[in-house]
């Protein structure tokens, strides 16, 4: 395991009555790259404005490289942030924006120049040097904030939605051009976002964030194909919640009847439930096979359920289907627009089946 | 149908917009006519063209002496107003505090108190604290107290709108809040401490209620004017100083309004969010 960069522990922080943070622990490594994901108001901004200083927490401690930051100014701090509408300073240009860290830490003219420059080649707008914020694009606005950030060599890069006044297309990009200029720095970034996408996309950790406490901390992989509670599976992705209830277990599987040959099946995975309990049971829309008629896409698939087309919604590459099902509840599917499903229509009967490990247990409700 | 932009409704807008205008300005076209009619007595009939009045207050010691004093004690008191002012505004506009609405209140108030019951007020204050002789000094006091809440209310709209997230910037890059003020605030808040500067000094220069009873010896340029009006002879000289002062009071705001506006259009385009169509750049 590398080195701890930033380690948080036990960070709390209310404003008046409303508790913005509630015991936040969190150990960020040298040269990751983690994001801070939840809804508005889930304390994410909160949590980075502390590491920045500019609020203090009510409780706990933040250290920077080992060292506690608590009382510190956030002029004083080896951190630097990114705003979220890039708060450049109207009145100076690009490189005077750029070099004003280093002008404060009274760094030679020439170094500043040089560090400038290079900074400049990095966010790729070489060159533009003289221009005024005000001349610039949204995305060069961006970069330049960044390159004012990073031209500091901070210990930590934080970013507070940095994309999020950005359009789609443009968002995309700065996402690979984000990740390609933390992985040649090798600067730890923290990231704070409302945007699953974005934070699957670039992160090597995630931590969701709800109400004020971290949710559950792991890569983009394990968040989105394990969330380890309905408000990570909800928040990650769309996400088909089911109230299973267990009729039969089968080995180390608890099995659910629906109907004539309707059944589903999910793995227990050590969960201690029996039969007459219920769970909630998680399937994801593009993990879900569906063919129209009665035969499900494959006879070995555990899970299988008719349905008919409620609703279709054409999202480009994929089509989303909301099957009405007798669980009394719609399951949504994706399925590739030009592939088996293509000639569908909504009212079509069909069946919907997914492969036993597919399904995965979200909440275990003894009763 | 809108009764303003029916046929009859114009005329009638047009109608009041003259009769308003006239009423307003012309006393002031009637000051700047009689200040060039070559005559002793202010009144018609118009007897020619002249400029001697202008040349006769040149050479009127005491009257440029005035003018004089009345330079000095309004770039006193604008200057004290704008730095009181800055902070002030600071204060009112980034900082929460235990009752901000009346401390607001407060540095507001001298707007609505009558300048007669100030002028005594003060009269009062300064002789009761009698180190401080009465003169330059004293009526720039009481033109501050005057000047300072137009002046704060001219620095607080363009205060509102510089980001909080510009002074954070600095501060996370390494500024201390000394150094956020001086290179960041400061600078874009310029405009409107210019405009807040020259509405002080205009306001100290023609004051005449409040100088009446602190001034002590001195004698202030409105004092000055207020006192000729007894003697008609100097009436001519005293209508052209007027215009002078008129020309110039109206040059300056002026000026500061205008340069107010194209700065306050600078921040806003310099904030702006441009479009990104022109945008590609390949990672």
């Amino acid at each position: 395991m590398s080195e701890v960069g930033i380690s948080i522990h036990g960070v709390r922080k209310s404003f008046g009555s409303v508790e913005a943070v509630r015991d936040i622990s969190l150990d960020i490594h040298e040269g990751e790259f983690i994001t801070l994901l939840g809804p508005s108001g889930c304390g994410k901004t909160t949590t980075m404005r502390m590491i920045a200083g500019f609020e203090e927490p009510d409780a706990g401690t933040i250290l920077l490289r080992g060292e506690s930051v608590l009382g510190i100014p956030p002029n004083k701090r080896e951190v630097n942030m990114c705003f979220q509408h890039y708060a450049l300073f109207p009145h100076m240009n690009v490189a005077k924006n750029i070099a004003y860290g280093l002008k404060l830490k009274k760094v030679p003219k020439d170094e500043r120049d040089r560090r400038v420059k290079e900074m400049l080649t990095i966010v790729r707008l070489e060159g533009y040097e003289e221009r005024k914020p005000g001349q610039l694009s949204g995305g060069q606005q961006q970069r330049i904030a960044l390159a004012r950030a990073l031209v500091n060599r901070p210990a930590a890069l934080l970013l507070d939605e940095p994309l999020g006044a950005l359009d789609v297309k443009l968002r995309k990009q700065m996402q690979l051009e984000l990740k390609r200029i933390q992985h040649e720095l090798g600067t730890t970034f923290v990231y704070v976002t409302h945007d699953q996408e974005e934070a699957l996309s670039m992160s090597d950790r995630i931590a969701v964030m709800n109400n004020g406490v971290i949710e559950q901390l792991g890569p983009p992989r394990t968040i989105y194909e394990q969330p380890e509670s309905p408000f990570v599976a909800d928040f990650v992705g769309v996400l088909n919640a089911i109230e299973f209830r267990i009729h039969q277990i089968d080995g180390p599987d608890a099995v659910m009847k629906v109907g004539e040959g309707e059944r589903l099946v999910v793995p227990l995975a050590g969960t201690g439930a029996s039969v007459g309990g219920s769970l909630l049971v998680a399937v994801r829309p593009e993990r879900v096979w569906l063919r129209v008629g009665a035969e499900p896409a494959d006879a070995h698939h555990a899970s299988r359920l008719g349905g008919t087309i409620g609703q279709m919604v054409y999202l480009g590459t994929l089509t989303q289907f909301h099957v009405d099902t007798a669980l009394g509840r719609r399951i949504i599917v994706h399925e590739l627009s030009d592939g088996a499903m293509s000639g569908a229509h909504e009212g079509d009967a069909v069946t919907l089946s997914w492969p036993r490990d597919d399904a995965a247990i979200l909440h275990d409700d003894q009763g | 149908m809108n009764p303003a932009v029916s046929a009859g409704g114009r005329r009638g807008l047009w109608v009041s917009f003259w009769l308003l205008s006239i009423f307003l300005y012309a006393p002031i076209v009637i000051l700047i006519v009689f200040s060039f009619n070559d005559r002793e007595l202010v009144s018609f009939p118009w007897q020619g063209f002249t400029v001697r009045w202008y040349r006769e207050f040149v050479s009127n010691p005491t009257l440029v002496d005035a003018l004089k004093v009345s330079m000095v004690v309004a770039l006193l008191a604008a200057v004290l107003t704008t730095l009181l002012a800055i902070p002030a505004s600071i204060a009112l506009v980034r900082r929460r505090f235990f009752a901000k609405p009346l401390v607001s209140g407060m540095l507001l108030a001298p707007l609505v108190i009558p300048l007669v019951v100030f002028g005594t007020a003060l009269l009062i204050l300064f002789n009761l604290i009698s180190v401080v002789p009465f003169g330059p000094f004293t009526v720039a006091i009481g033109h501050v107290v005057i000047s300072v809440p137009f002046a704060i209310l001219t620095m607080v709209p363009r205060l509102e709108r510089i980001p909080i997230a510009l002074e954070e910037a600095a501060r996370d890059l390494g500024a201390s809040l000394w150094t956020t003020f001086r290179t960041i605030t400061l600078p874009l808040l310029a405009p409107a401490v210019l405009s807040a500067f020259l509405i002080s000094f205009t306001i100290s220069f023609d004051e005449v209620v409040v100088v009446s009873f602190i001034a002590g010896d001195t004698t202030t340029f409105p004092l000055y004017l207020y006192s000729q009006l007894r003697l008609p002879r100097s009436l001519p000289q005293v209508i052209a100083v007027a215009v002078v002062v008129l020309v110039a009071s109206v040059t300056v705001i002026a000026a500061s309004e205008i340069g107010r506006r194209i700065s306050d259009r600078k921040l806003e385009g310099d904030t702006a969010v441009f479009d990104d169509d022109e945008e590609v750049v390949v990672a």
